[in-house]
C-alpha cells in the first residue's frame, strides 16, 4: 500500500460577492498517491484553477484542507514545485540563474548547487542555453525552464497548471514525452491541471473530473492503458470519448 | 552567399544611418553658431556676446582655475545629496508600495510634502544646517528623493504577483527575502530610470541650492549675472550641460549594462 502524498478534503471556497457570494468549489475531495501522475480536468469555470491555487498554497480554502504527506498546507511549500501556464520564469535571470534560484534559498554550497543546476539542465535539456534570458527563449523552452526550475529544489510534489497550454501542439506532444520520462526518472508524484482531454489521456494514471457550477469532482477515472500511448489507438479514444462524454453531461 | 549579402548590408546600412545622424546634428550645431554669430553682429557684447567671445572666456575662466574649484565646490554638496536623496527615497519608494501598513499610513503626509518644491526649504535649509555645502546638499536631497520616491513605488507596485508566487514556492519564506530576491530586480529598470532622472535633475538644482551664497559653479552665474557679464553667464551655462553630458551618457551605459536582459 503505498503513501498518500497529496489529500484534498472536502475543500469548497467561496469568494464573497453582491449576494451571498459566487460557489467556486464545493467540497471537492481526492487523494493522489506517493508517484502518481494525476490529471485534474474540466470544462472553464470548473474551479481548477482555484482548486490549482489551494493546493499550491497560494489561495485558503473557505473550508476543508489539503495535506501534503500529512501535513496540511498554510502556504507555498518547497515540498511542492509549481508550474505554471505562463512560466513566470524570472526576465533578470538567466537559464541557469532561474534553476538556480530555489537552491539558492538552501543552506548548500555553491559547488553542489553548481553540480545540481547542470544535472536539472541537461535533465530537461537545456544544457546548451544555461547563459540566455527567457527573453530569447521559445514557449517550449521556457516552460522546460520552468519545470527545471521547479525540480531543481527536489520537491516530492510537482504541481502543473496547463503547462503546455502556451505552446504550439507539435512542442507539446514533443514535451508530453518529456514529461512523461522525466517523471518516470524521478518517481515524482504529478498534479497536472489541464482542459484537454486528449492531453489528460496522454499522460495520467488517474483523471479527476471535474464540473462547473460549483466546482465539484463529478467522476475519477482509472487511465489503464500501456505507455507509451498512441492517439491514434481505439482504447485510447475510447478513453478520451468516455472523459467527454462525463465533461458534457 | 545570400545571407552574406544580408549581413553586408546591413552593416552598411547601420554605420550609413549612423553616420547621417551624426553630419545632420553637427550641421544643427553650424547652423546655430551661425544664427548666433551674426546675431551678435548686431547686438552690444553685454546684450549678446558671439560665440568666439564665449569660448575665450571660457578658456580663461578654465586656466585661472576658478572654473574647476567652483566645479569641485559644486560636487561636494551636489553628490552627497543626490547620494542621500536617492538612497532615501528608494527605500522609502520600496517600503511603501511593498507594504500596504506603510502606505496607508504614509500617503496623507507624502501628498501634503510632494507639491513642496526643493526651493522652498531654502529657509530650513539655512535656520537648520546653514550656510554650507551640508545645507545646499539637503536641498539637493529633497529634489532627488521625491524623484526616486516615485520611480521605485512604481516600479515596486508594478511587480506581478505571480513572481512572488513563484519565489514562495521555491523557499523564500520572509519579506526581506522577497524584497531582495524578487523585487528589487523586478522594479530594477524603473528605479534605475529614476536614478538617472534624479542624477540630472539634481544637477541643474544646484543653480538653486547655491542661491543662498554657497560657493560653486551657481554661484559663479549669479555673481556673472549681476556683473552683467554675459559671456562668463554662458561659458558656466556651458560648462554646466558639458557635465551633465557627461553624467548621463555615463549612467546610460551603466543603465545598458545593467539592464542587458531586457
Amino acid at each position: 500500500m503505498s503513501e498518500t502524498r497529496v489529500a484534498v478534503d472536502d475543500v469548497s471556497k467561496t469568494y464573497d460577492g453582491e449576494d451571498g457570494g459566487v460557489r467556486a468549489l464545493a467540497d471537492v475531495g481526492f487523494d493522489v498517491e506517493d508517484g502518481e501522475l494525476v490529471c485534474i480536468v474540466g470544462p472553464s469555470g470548473c474551479g481548477k484553477t482555484t482548486l490549482f491555487r489551494i493546493i499550491g498554497g497560494l489561495e485558503p480554502a473557505t473550508s476543508g484542507e489539503v495535506r501534503l504527506s500529512g501535513e496540511p498546507v498554510t502556504g507555498p511549500s518547497p515540498d511542492l514545485g509549481i508550474v505554471f501556464q505562463e512560466y513566470h520564469l524570472f526576465p533578470w535571470r538567466t537559464v541557469r540563474g532561474n534553476v538556480s534560484f530555489g537552491l539558492e534559498q538552501q543552506a548548500i554550497d555553491d559547488d553542489a548547487r553548481a553540480r545540481r543546476v547542470e544535472e536539472m539542465l541537461d535533465l530537461v535539456g537545456l544544457d546548451e542555453f544555461p547563459d540566455s534570458y527567457p527573453k530569447g527563449l521559445s514557449g517550449g523552452m521556457k516552460q522546460r525552464v520552468g519545470i527545471a526550475r521547479a525540480l531543481a529544489v527536489d520537491p516530492e510534489i510537482l504541481l502543473m497548471d496547463e503547462p503546455f497550454g502556451s505552446v504550439d501542439a507539435q512542442t507539446r506532444s514533443m514535451l508530453h514525452g518529456e514529461l512523461l520520462s522525466i517523471w518516470q526518472e524521478t518517481e515524482k508524484t504529478v498534479l497536472f491541471v489541464t482542459h484537454d482531454v486528449d492531453e489528460a489521456v496522454t499522460l495520467a494514471d488517474r483523471i479527476v473530473v471535474m464540473a462547473p457550477s460549483p466546482g465539484r469532482v463529478q467522476e475519477i477515472v482509472d487511465v489503464d492503458l500501456d505507455r507509451p500511448r498512441e492517439r491514434t489507438d481505439e482504447a485510447f479514444a475510447e478513453q478520451v470519448e468516455y472523459v467527454r462524454g462525463l465533461i458534457s453531461e | 552567399m545570400s545571407t552574406r549579402l544580408e549581413t553586408d548590408l546591413g552593416i552598411e546600412f547601420g554605420g550609413d544611418y549612423d553616420r547621417r545622424r551624426l553630419a545632420l546634428g553637427a550641421l544643427g550645431v553650424v547652423a546655430f553658431l551661425l544664427v548666433w554669430e551674426v546675431t551678435s553682429w548686431f547686438n552690444p557684447a553685454y546684450v549678446l556676446p558671439s560665440p568666439r567671445a564665449v569660448a575665450d572666456v571660457f578658456l580663461v575662466e578654465l586656466r585661472s582655475g576658478t572654473m574647476l574649484t567652483a566645479l569641485i565646490a559644486s560636487v561636494t554638496h551636489w553628490l552627497p545629496g543626490t547620494v542621500v536623496g536617492t538612497t532615501l527615497g528608494i527605500a522609502l519608494g520600496v517600503t511603501m508600495a511593498y507594504s500596504d501598513l506603510a502606505d496607508d499610513m504614509a500617503t496623507p503626509m507624502v501628498r501634503v510634502l510632494r507639491p513642496v518644491p526643493p526651493l522652498a526649504l531654502i529657509g530650513f535649509a539655512i535656520a537648520w544646517i546653514g550656510l554650507n555645502h551640508a545645507g545646499a546638499a539637503f536641498i539637493i536631497a529633497a529634489g532627488a528623493f521625491w524623484i526616486n520616491y516615485y520611480a521605485a513605488y512604481g516600479g515596486v507596485d508594478g511587480v506581478s504577483e505571480e513572481f512572488l508566487d513563484v519565489a514562495k514556492s521555491l523557499g523564500v519564506d520572509t519579506d526581506l527575502g522577497l524584497v531582495r530576491n524578487v523585487v528589487l530586480p523586478a522594479a530594477l529598470p524603473e528605479i534605475i530610470t529614476g536614478i538617472r532622472t534624479g542624477i540630472g535633475r539634481c544637477w541643474m538644482l544646484i543653480i538653486a541650492a547655491e542661491l543662498m551664497g554657497v560657493p560653486g559653479v551657481g554661484r559663479e552665474l549669479y555673481t556673472a549675472s549681476q556683473n552683467l557679464s554675459v559671456d562668463a553667464v554662458l561659458a558656466y551655462i556651458l560648462l554646466m550641460s558639458l557635465v551633465y553630458l557627461v553624467l548621463d551618457t555615463g549612467v546610460g551605459a551603466v543603465q545598458n549594462r545593467v539592464l542587458g536582459w531586457q
